[in-house]
């Protein structure tokens, strides 16, 4: 059995987020940036089931289950919302979506 | 019923009257011209049943407003002064109703003429009735704005509105010094009730001084006596009940019922005021050519006569008594008793005073609406040199126009002979000075009074609006014939007893030698005006006096332009400059400072604008470096 210490988990987190981060600042569709939202926050859930594993306690996962309800909630209201701007405007590049500021 | 719930349905009846006419009557003149007539029918009517039917002694009042220590009570206090002071509103007033009926009858805005003719007995009668200072503040605006409105009545003319705008405003100068009269009186007093006041007050000068701006603004005593003469303006019977009879009465009325509160120096004060507007006006009058101007001069020069013998029947009682709180001022004409029934005494003087009041209001308001009369008859001119011949064609309006002139010259048997006399001897007693400018005043009195006369009834019609002349009709000529006759009987002390009660017994009367001196004075100083007047003046298109000395008319004609002028001079040079200068202060220091400020604020909001540049990465780095310098401050590092 490969046993994995703390920190690998943790860098694997990191590394996820930074990934998510990084896509989220740079990515022009938004239905990419919604997705590298999402990696962010898995990242976060990675770690903090990581730490509830090693810690051997239960706090950790008793905040996924929260984390993934919520997810859900939101990944319905955002993925509507672009479906619903893509049929008003035919598109969903960031940079088109000025219109409030003109 | 009881008499307190009477007179609060004189006071409330003609504000009754108002509100329906305004509400629901303002296209049925006629109607509303009835219900107007009807209600001031009934005051005079319920008024009558007061004077005559029960003591003089209602005192009541209601608290109104409460501001923790300082409360506002409104109430009545109806005693012999307002008893008589209701008469001459509520009879006057229903009489000046009738002939409006009639004067009025062709005019467009009628409803809004009765309307304001009710609610301006609503407020004299307030005024009448009032037991404390502030309620009398009250009614006494009240009384402005309903002058305002009815000077106002033929608003269409530009010199109409101007009017009705000087007059507002003037009477506003007077109040401030009122207001602040009252102001102080509370608190040096700690009560504006008259009735308190008469028990106990403080001993000041200033009070009874402040107060007489109140009564300089409304009785137009001399220096704001500009209002009254443009105030002609206005309706006929609005001049005969308002700013002749009644409203401009007020002032003095006021004056008796703060009688307790006069100081010897403010009644000197006083006193040359009243004498120097009597003789002023009567030098304006000479050199009128308006025959409702000539009546404005006239009521001027009386009510000076009224306020001088105010401030010279005090006089005396005071240098007799030492006492100055205890409020009585009279010489032992009363018994003890009266004194103990009595709720606020008054002096000779004010009770001279009030008796020229109640005679001036007969005469003045029968000689007004004798000019309405033939201003009717003469298809509305109002230049007594184009009148002429109408001794004829108006029969009734002459006799008792005559009747009026003869009054107000002092004609011994009529009622102006008797108050004109009181307060003449009163000044001989008191102070020769006076006495001698009222004696010339009298004498001007009778000059520019025949004058008047001669040219409006006498000689050859000098125009064809004159010639064409003709008798009015009833509703005209019954209130004339009715003032005619209170004119011939009110000076007579049966009646005015009656009227007045106590009052009635504080007139001065002259006795022995004095009264003979005083009857000769004023029979040489009738004589005198009016025979020269009549020689003098030729029924001619010009005044004669303009072409026998032009000096002495323009000199006339001067004197009466001077305050006006004084007063342009005032509001555009002085006062206009003081407001640029203020105007200047303001845009440079407070538009600065405010405007600054705000635009200040602008600024900050332009700069935060630019962060919203539309595109989401911008705001993704924003969030980031807010994530940073969030985690940096739950860090520590700064």
């Amino acid at each position: 059995m490969i046993t994995a210490s703390l920190n690998s988990y943790l860098v694997v987190s990191a590394l996820l987020f930074v990934f998510g981060f990084i896509g989220v600042l740079l990515r022009k569709n938004t239905l990419v940036i919604f997705m590298c939202l999402e990696l962010m926050l898995l990242a976060s859930t990675l770690a903090l089931v990581a730490f509830s594993r090693f810690n051997a306690t239960l706090d950790g996962n008793v905040f996924v289950f929260f984390i993934l309800t919520i997810a859900a909630a939101e990944v319905a209201v955002g993925l509507a919302i672009i479906v619903a701007l893509f049929r008003k405007r035919h598109t969903v590049q960031v940079e088109e979506l000025n219109h409030l500021k003109n | 019923m009881q008499p307190v719930q009477t007179a609060l349905l004189v006071l409330l009846l003609p504000l009754a009257s108002a509100v329906v006419i305004a509400l629901f009557l303002r296209k049925q003149g006629a109607l509303a011209s009835y219900v107007s007539t009807v209600a001031a029918g009934i005051i005079a009517a319920l008024s009558l049943k007061l004077i005559f039917g029960g003591a003089h002694d209602i005192n009541q009042s209601w608290e109104w407003l409460r501001f923790g220590n300082f409360a506002i009570s409104l109430g009545i206090k109806f005693d012999d002064l307002a008893a008589l002071m209701l008469f001459v509103v509520s009879f006057v007033g229903f009489l000046i109703h009738v002939f409006s009926l009639g004067y009025m009858h062709d005019d467009g805005a009628r409803a809004r003429f009765f309307g304001g003719l009710s609610i301006f007995m609503f407020s004299m009668l307030g005024i009448v009735l009032a037991d404390n200072l502030f309620m009398i503040f009250i009614f006494w605006e009240l009384v402005g704005f309903s002058s305002w409105l009815l000077i106002n009545h033929y608003h269409e003319k530009q010199s109409a509105a101007d009017a009705s705008k000087k007059a507002f405003i003037v009477n506003r100068v007077g109040d401030f010094g009122f207001l602040l009269g009252i102001i102080m009186c509370y608190w040096s007093n700690g009560t504006v009730n008259l009735t308190q006041l008469g028990d106990h007050h403080v001993y000041s000068t200033m009070i009874p001084l402040l107060l007489f701006c109140g009564a300089m603004g409304k009785s137009a005593q001399m220096p704001l006596q500009v209002w009254l003469p443009d105030a002609m303006e206005g309706p006929t019977p609005v001049s005969a009940l308002i700013h002749a009879a009644t409203m401009v009465a007020a002032g003095i009325f006021m004056l008796c019922r703060i009688n307790v509160l006069m100081v010897p120096d403010a009644l000197t004060v006083i006193m040359w005021i009243g004498t120097a507007t009597a003789l002023y006006a009567a030098l304006c009058a000479i050199v009128q050519s308006d025959i409702k101007k000539v009546l404005a001069y006239s009521t001027l020069s009386q009510l000076g006569y009224m306020v001088a013998a105010f401030g010279l029947g005090g006089d005396s009682g005071f240098h007799s008594t030492t006492q100055i709180s205890s409020g009585l001022l009279a010489n032992g004409q009363h018994t003890p008793l009266q004194v103990v029934t009595m709720t606020m005494a008054i002096s000779g003087g004010a009770a001279a005073a009030m008796f020229h009041l109640t005679t001036h209001a007969f005469f003045k308001a029968l000689m007004f609406l004798g000019s309405g009369s033939v201003i009717v008859g003469c298809h509305h001119e109002q230049d007594i040199f184009k009148m002429g011949g109408l001794n004829k064609k108006m029969p009734v309006t002459f006799v008792t126009f005559t009747v009026g002139v003869l009054a107000i010259i002092g004609m011994p048997g009529l009622a102006g002979f008797f108050s004109k006399d009181a307060i003449l001897y009163l000044a001989m007693e008191n102070n020769k000075g006076v006495f001698a400018v009222l004696a010339i005043t009298a004498v001007l009195t009778a000059f520019y009074m025949i004058r008047m006369w001669k040219l409006t009834f006498f000689g050859e019609a000098r125009s064809k609006d004159a010639s064409h002349a003709h008798e009015s009709g009833l509703s005209l000529t019954l209130p004339l014939v009715v003032l005619a006759i209170l004119s011939v009987i009110g000076g007579y002390s049966g009646v005015f007893t009656k009227l007045a009660g106590y009052v009635a017994h504080m007139v001065p009367e002259a006795e022995g030698s004095a009264h003979v001196t005083i009857l000769l004075v004023s029979l040489v100083v009738m004589f005198t005006g009016a025979g020269s007047a009549w020689f003098f003046y030729q029924s001619a298109a010009t005044d004669t006096l303009e072409q026998k000395s032009r000096l002495v008319f323009n000199g006339l004609t001067q004197l009466k332009e001077s305050f006006d002028n004084l007063y342009n001079y005032y509001v555009a040079k002085i006062q206009q400059r003081f407001a640029m200068l203020l105007n200047f202060i303001d845009h440079v220091l407070y538009q600065g400072a405010i405007q600054g400020l705000a635009s200040f604020v602008g600024l900050f909001g332009y700069g935060a604008r630019a962060l919203y540049v539309g595109s989401i990465h911008a705001y993704v780095y924003w969030f980031l470096l807010g994530l940073v310098l969030l985690w940096g401050f739950a860090a520590g590092i700064f």
